[in-house]
């Protein structure tokens, strides 16, 4: 049978409702402007020519990998750093109570405030963006990974002590699998985070990169077409990431913690 | 299939993949990153190391990007590797942190830093005059006596523009109170006098051009009529440097120099360097570069660049009074003449004809 028969009459919904808000809120913002008169504030129209012209001039790709390449990096170390260093918080209290205060004092200091440590340590090279990247996404996903331990159903480890598993069975076949609907949850927020912070860690003197699309934009005189282009690209692309890591929920291994939801 | 064989495939895939489209488009991130790394395996040597220097796409820096682009095109190669930023703190910060063995840099904020004990001598200017103060073309500001009480954007504590207000209003009669400065960074300047957030705008081109190009902003004056010679920026070295690699320090101030030269020789010379300097260094429309470069002519000039004591001294005066300096450090202890006395003796304009516009 094919998915299309499987879905319920208003499927089409699903997609048209975006689409409508996404329409209304098209023609909003070229009304507005249109109605200001501003000569500064781009109208969409003139942002997608905008974007024609980067993608002309081979730019569009060029930024586009160059940002993702950093937050790949830097997300991807946050994420190999993050989730086992949550875990061990999360089970051992002791580890707990010694890490947690200065974790927390970490965690609100905003990028941005990195940017000269970044350049002192790693220069002007990618280094330095990838390491402020990292800074942001590695904490949301150290505390998720942390709770998600700390919170689990004491009846599961009950049962696997019954059973008489051994400490890394129990482990992998218990404290993992239960814990993995949360973390993979703090995985989705701190990938948000991580594309947020593109903008902010390209300041420092790299030459591509959305951010730097942005920041280089104002530098070149009234190109607010290129700065609002640079605002519309982050977002699309923050959208495609987001959906591809909803994806990660569909798994019977993550589903299960939704299951009640749905 | 199992969410961790997915996971695995999928993460390996795209990091592959990520990494390989990285390599390929921008080939200067991934060396850049093989330098960083190779420096750990041996102490970094400064009188090898690839000699970077630091500029913003402003006119106060612009022989930077004109001596690289007439010496890669006179000898088929730099020696010298400009770096482009974004913004002032940035820029002092890879130079502090000595990524950046030379920048340019304002005046004041160079002396500031030698009073704070940095290794930092200047060893020639960016530039003279080249700034201007602009207000809404609807206001009914006309003199400087009309600022009053009014909001003025300068672009940073320790910029000359901001101290060229404390020197205004003594001219006029003023206390510096009587006008109400505020920190920004030049880029966002044009659209805040657009939208009136300010009443008035000052800093470096071609951000004060723009908003007369664009017809929203009218010269209040320019800052040769205020403070003639008006110096901005300046070239600094670091002092191991200084020490250690003396030839490419002359070799830039030289190029420098003729580049200067060559581009206060005629209009045609800087209309060339506005097509070449907007497309390859600035990324900015080239309207911008030519209106600034030439109207009028004398709004920002590229001659007589070498340091001289009294400019600084009144520099220094003023920046104490405002309050930057503490006066710690004199003309002797922050710049060092030599390279700019030696290249005045043999400089002459670059033989170059430009790109034609």
């Amino acid at each position: 049978m094919s998915a299309a028969a499987n879905r319920t009459p208003h499927a089409w919904l699903k997609l048209a409702l975006p689409l409508a808000v996404a329409a209304i809120f098209l023609v909003a913002w070229d009304t507005l402007v249109c109605v200001s008169a501003s000569e500064v504030f781009p109208r969409p129209l003139e942002v997608a020519r905008g974007i024609g012209e980067l993608a002309q001039k081979g730019l569009l790709l060029k930024y586009i990998v160059a940002s993702l390449f950093r937050v790949t990096w830097g997300f991807g170390l946050a994420v190999l750093v993050g989730v086992p260093f949550g875990l061990f918080l999360g089970w051992f209290s002791r580890a707990y109570e010694a890490f947690n205060p200065m974790i927390q004092i970490f965690r609100p200091i905003s990028p941005i405030a990195w940017i000269p440590v970044a350049i002192l340590w790693f220069g002007i090279t990618d280094l330095a963006p990838i390491f402020l990247i990292f800074l942001a996404s590695v904490f949301p996903i150290t505390v998720s990974a942390t709770a998600a331990v700390q919170n689990m159903q004491p009846v599961y480890l009950r049962a696997a002590q019954n059973f008489g598993l051994t400490r890394t069975e129990l482990f992998r076949r218990v404290i993992l699998p239960s814990c993995l609907p949360q973390i993979i949850t703090g995985i989705r927020i701190a990938l948000g985070i991580a594309w947020l912070v593109v903008v902010a860690a390209e300041m420092i003197a790299v030459n591509s990169g959305l951010g730097y699309l942005i920041i280089d934009a104002r530098n070149a005189g009234k190109r607010y077409d290129l700065v609002v282009a640079g605002m519309v690209l982050i977002g699309l692309i923050g959208l495609v990431l987001d959906l591809l890591v909803r994806r990660l929920e569909t798994f019977d291994e993550v589903r299960w913690g939704y299951a009640n939801r749905s | 299939m199992s969410l961790r064989k997915t996971l695995l495939i999928f993460f390996a895939g795209w990091f592959l993949a990520i990494s390989l489209l990285q390599t390929r488009l921008n080939p200067e991130s991934v060396r850049g990153l093989g330098e960083y790394f190779r420096s750990f395996r041996k102490t970094p040597d400064v009188s090898t190391a690839q000699f970077k220097i630091g500029f913003l796409p402003v006119t106060c820096h612009l022989t930077c990007p004109v001596t690289d682009f007439i010496n890669t095109q006179v000898t088929g190669h730099s020696a010298f590797e400009p770096v482009r930023f974004n913004s002032w703190p940035e820029l002092k910060e890879a130079y502090l942190a000595g990524h950046t063995p030379a920048t340019f840099i304002l005046a004041p904020m160079a002396i500031a830093l030698r009073e704070q004990g940095v290794p930092i001598k200047i060893v020639y200017l960016g530039h003279r005059d080249g700034s201007a103060v602009m207000v809404h073309k609807d206001s009914q500001i006309f003199r400087m006596e009309d600022l009053r009480g009014k909001r003025v954007a300068v672009p940073n504590r320790y910029s000359n523009q901001r101290l060229l207000f404390f020197r205004a209003c003594k001219n006029a009669g003023m206390k510096i109170t009587d006008i109400q400065l505020v920190e920004m960074p030049p880029p966002d300047m044009p659209a805040a006098l657009y939208s009136k957030s300010v009443d008035a705008i000052c800093s470096g081109e071609p951000f004060m051009g723009q908003t007369e190009l664009d017809g929203y902003g009218r010269v209040l004056w320019l800052t040769k009529d205020v403070w003639p010679n008006f110096i901005s920026c300046v070239l600094a070295v670091r002092e191991d440097v200084i020490a250690t690699r003396r030839a490419d320090v002359q070799a830039l101030v030289d190029g420098i120099a003729k580049s200067g030269q060559w581009l206060d020789q005629s209009v045609a010379n800087r209309m060339s360097a506005a097509q070449f300097v907007s497309k390859n260094y600035y990324m900015q429309d080239p309207r911008l570069l030519t209106f600034v470069l030439s109207k009028p002519p004398d709004r920002v000039k590229y001659t007589r660049l070498s340091p001289l004591k009294p400019d600084f001294e009144e520099i220094e005066a003023l920046g104490r009074e405002s309050g930057i300096l503490q006066g710690t450090a004199h003309f002797e202890d922050y710049v060092d003449p030599s390279f700019a006395e030696a290249a005045t003796e043999k400089v002459e304009a670059w033989n170059f004809e430009g790109p034609k516009p």
